[in-house]
């Protein structure tokens, strides 16, 4: 104890004496930090605290695998180690000591990069103090070990640099500590659930993120201490006092074993996908605390208000405030600007009634229905349309059920999905469907009308539209008998919807799209089009696509209205929809709780 | 103190596969001694050292240090002994107070740094980093470290190789004044005079054996070894054979017949006669010089080689 002590003191001092240890601990770290801190442009909320992430695990990193690594190694081929082998000390203390120093040494840097965020990005103080700290010291610890492995087995400078190198760059490239783990290719990302780096990357995360305590990521942390404690064994085990004492080659498996935590977690993982999703989440998560303003922009709340030229204040994935007059200076918000003059902003819109599992194609074939697949690109068609939100009726509701897990989780992004009803249940009221029973009467006469709309164009598979094209041309009348509970046709159901709109009744939009040549997302605009055709007024047809849909699928206290506390999913049209309907199709920017939606990027999910 | 040896070896054999390095070694280092082993590099020296020092296991014999098994023992041993290695290597930017302090926190027993500094001259140098002292500086402060224990045995592994002559004198002082002060201490050297001037006893190896072990002076007497007379002469002498009076003793004239070698066991008796056979010859002495045999030539006799080959 009193030889771990001392040695531990020695070794703090020797590190802090040298020049190129500060430099790592200390400078290199704060480089990246301001490096990232300039080119992510951080910002409180989600940037900044993803930058301190990377930083912390990039200087646990390089304090570990090159700090324990190679001075390790430098005092045997110096022939330092020598003299303490004839002095009654064991390898043990002097293994403790150099984990213990690596970590004390690193330990103010780790206040430091917090403070600097906190004072020049505005990132809170962190809320689980001892949860962070304890993160920080086991997987300080860990790579000090896995460091001190190496120096174990290289026999050589040059052999632990590239065993090092070996370690620390995929460590660093794939883990997520530099690079979100959603940028990555597959491969690399199931690659990246082998290295406890990634581990530690997303306990960070969680830890500064969501402020989850040190508990909700046991997993890892037990996989860390049992990394430790197996390379702090073998280390022991195979410590060199002198050069010319060689290992075996056969030795160097024993890295193997330490790596075994891991191994085992990766397999898991690789099977489960559970960190990779959870990284994904925190990756979205962070995208959506950033805060952002919108401003000089029209703002159709579906509150009964429209605010000519206003600006609203997104921050962590929801409406934080709304300003009729000028907001305040985006610099003092540390909000990114969303310039929007000459735009609309409304609430996400919100189909009630589609049929994910149909594709809206003229497919005959069984396969091309009720897949999964179809089901997770419908979804992604109708987000990239500005529909925020979709209720599926008559659909597998097992297979909703999951896909829906996955949008929440946020492991996928897609329209919010509700479950209206089970296969061949009752539908609710609104399922009105001018669009389907214009795409029923096109159906009928063969028009290619609706294949040739942009907005379809863009979000349906040219080759659906191609052979739905070919098919249209031939003889329809197959296609009218094989449906069932044929909507209504044009004019009644024109009637029948300003019947209830005059009567007072709530209009909500549901479109049917999947139904044939109701294509999703694109037929919601074409419902609300048809709508204001029909003699609706556009703020009453875009109540009912907003507030109105919200209210019948059970969340109107959270979507489908642009008020302050609401989830800050938000469509940004150019034009005013109040006077041109179809402007709703011009989409400028798509917020999705408060991520902003890479819309062409939605269908190249796996 | 009592009587018993500090060190025991008998029949001590240490093999690396099929090389044997050691081929049955025994000795003994009584309390109060300093024990050299001389001999050249590759003899065995260091390999025997390490063994006692409880760093290297050994393949056959008995051993015995301080009474334990370097074996068996190895802590309390090393917790006992005082180590200053062929070249010592310490962390560049530890200073001299800072290595001693380390080191004292290993061992259960210590003594006062301060005092031991001031004692191997090193106390201005306490807050100096290693890497900024002398070779000198730096074998002093390997003396020290192998002290700091207050060791009840010192192994001194060639402590002045590579060191400068000024360097060198002061480590030979140091040992004189342990000698005085009856510490035990093995040393090995492949100085002759180093093993000459400060040993008790010598043990000579090579190859793997002690080929010779008792006081310098008895090794010397024990061996064929001759004392040499070299004479200068102020002419040449007529008559170049020795007289019978030397008849025992091997005496060269040279070719001009002013120089004479002479190796002979009773070099007192022989410088006499040659006196006397120069004297009667007429011819007056120039220069005379006895040359005493060394342990070198005890080496060189043994082995047929010299020791720094």
């Amino acid at each position: 104890m009193k030889a771990t002590l001392a040695l531990t003191r020695m070794y703090v001092k020797l590190a802090a004496r040298e020049r190129g240890a500060l430099f790592f601990n200390y400078v290199f770290p704060l480089i990246f930090f301001f490096v990232f801190g300039q080119f992510m442009g951080a910002q409180p909320g989600g940037a900044i605290t993803r930058i301190v992430t990377m930083v912390l695990v990039i200087g646990i990193l390089g304090n570990g695998l090159f700090g324990a690594g190679l001075r390790a190694v430098i005092e045997r081929e110096a022939n330092i180690l020598r003299r303490f082998k004839v002095a009654p000390i064991t390898p043990a203390p002097m293994l403790v000591a150099m984990i213990i120093a690596g970590w004390l040494l690193y330990m103010p840097g780790v206040l430091v990069v917090l403070g600097l965020a906190h004072f020049v990005y505005g990132m809170p103080w962190p809320e689980r103090w001892l949860s962070l700290l304890a993160l920080v010291t086991v997987g300080s610890w860990t790579f000090r070990s896995i460091g001190l492995i190496i120096a174990a087995v290289a026999n050589s400078m040059a052999e632990s640099n590239i065993l090092i190198q070996l370690i620390y760059m995929p460590m660093l490239f794939i883990s997520g500590a530099t690079f979100p783990v959603s940028m990555l290719p597959n491969y690399a990302q199931v690659a990246a659930q082998f290295l406890p780096a990634s581990y530690l990357n997303t306990g960070l995360q969680r830890v500064l993120l969501r402020a989850e305590g040190i508990e909700s990521v046991a997993g890892p942390i037990l996989a860390m201490l049992a990394s430790m404690v197996v390379a702090t064994f073998v280390s022991i085990k195979l410590f060199r006092w002198e050069k010319d004492e060689k290992l075996p080659r056969s030795s160097k498996l024993w890295v193997i074993g330490v790596l075994l935590p891991f191994l085992g977690m990766g397999v898991w993982q690789a099977y489960s996908r559970e960190h990779i999703n959870q990284s994904k989440r925190l990756d979205r998560e962070v995208r959506r605390n950033q805060p952002r303003l919108i401003r000089d922009a029209r703002i159709f709340t579906a509150d009964g208000r429209v605010i000519d030229n206003g600006a609203v204040l997104i921050r962590d994935g929801r409406i934080d405030q709304i300003y009729e007059a000028a907001p305040p200076d985006p610099k003092l918000l540390r909000a990114d600007v969303v310039e929007a003059a000459g735009k609309t902003l409304l609430p996400g819109l919100i189909d009630v009634h589609v049929h994910l599992g149909s594709s809206g194609g003229l497919s005959e074939d069984p396969r091309d229905h009720q897949a999964i697949e179809g089901m997770s690109r419908a979804l992604a068609a109708h987000l990239y349309a500005g529909v925020t939100a979709v209720g599926s009726a008559g659909d597998s509701p097992t297979e909703v059920q999951k896909l829906r897990r996955r949008v929440d989780d946020g492991d996928r992004v897609g329209a919010e999905l509700f479950l209206v009803s089970a296969g061949g249940g009752p539908e609710p009221a609104g399922a009105g469907v001018l669009a389907a029973a214009e795409a029923f009467s096109h159906l009928a006469t063969g028009r290619p009308d609706l294949l040739v709309r942009s907005l379809v164009a863009q979000v349906a598979p040219a080759a659906m539209l191609a052979a739905a094209r070919k098919r249209l041309a031939q003889d329809n009348t197959r296609f009218r008998g094989r449906l069932h509970g044929d909507p209504p046709d044009v004019e009644s159901a024109r009637a029948s919807l300003l019947n209830a709109w005059r009567a007072g009744v709530p209009l909500v939009t549901g479109s049917d799209a999947g139904y044939p040549l109701v294509f999703h997302g694109a037929a919601l605009h074409r419902e609300l089009q048809l709508w204001v055709e029909a003699g609706v007024p556009p703020a009453v047809a875009l109540q009912a696509a907003t507030a109105n849909a919200a209210r019948l699928l059970g969340a109107g206290n959270r979507i489908g209205r642009i008020r302050k506390g609401f989830e800050a999913t938000l469509l940004l049209v150019d034009g005013n929809p109040l006077q041109d309907i179809a402007a709703t199709e011009r989409i400028s920017a798509l917020f999705l709780k408060g991520e902003r939606i890479d819309r062409p990027g939605l269908f190249e999910q796996e | 103190m009592t009587d018993s040896p500090a060190i025991q070896v008998r029949g001590l054999r240490k093999r690396y596969g099929d090389f044997e390095a050691l081929r049955g070694v025994d000795f003994d280092v009584r309390a109060g001694e300093v024990f050299g082993l001389l001999g050249p590099n590759g003899a065995g020296k260091t390999t025997t050292v390490e063994i006692l020092e409880g760093i290297r296991p050994r393949s056959e014999g008995e051993v015995s240090v301080l009474g334990l098994d370097p074996g068996v023992d190895v802590r309390r041993i090393k917790d006992r002994i005082g180590v200053c290695l062929q070249a010592t290597n310490l962390p560049d930017k530890a200073t001299v107070n800072e290595v001693l302090e380390l080191f004292a926190s290993f061992y259960s027993r210590r003594v006062d740094a301060e005092a031991l500094m001031r004692r191997l001259e090193i106390l201005d140098k306490r807050n100096s980093y290693y890497a900024t002292l002398s070779g000198g500086q730096k074998q002093r402060l390997a003396v020290a470290l192998a002290l700091i224990n207050d060791p009840q045995l010192v192994f001194l592994d060639e402590p002045t190789t590579g060191l400068d002559p000024q360097a060198r004198l002061e480590i030979h002082k140091l040992i004189e004044e342990f000698r005085a002060e009856k510490k035990t201490i093995l040393l090995t050297t492949h100085y002759i005079e180093e093993a000459e001037r400060l040993c008790d006893r010598v043990a000579i190896v090579d190859a793997g054996r002690i080929i010779a072990l008792g006081t310098p002076r008895e090794i010397m007497a024990r061996t064929l070894g001759h004392s040499r007379i070299e004479i200068l002469c102020e002419q040449p002498l007529p008559d170049r054979r020795p007289p019978e009076s030397l008849a025992a003793d091997k005496v060269v004239v040279g070719d001009d017949g002013m120089t004479l070698a002479v190796a002979s066991s009773h070099p007192a008796r022989a410088v006499v006669e040659l006196v006397k056979w120069i004297d009667q010859q007429g011819v007056e002495l120039a220069d005379i010089h006895l040359k005493r045999p060394t342990l070198e030539d005890v080496f060189i006799e043994l082995t047929g080689r010299r020791l720094r080959e």
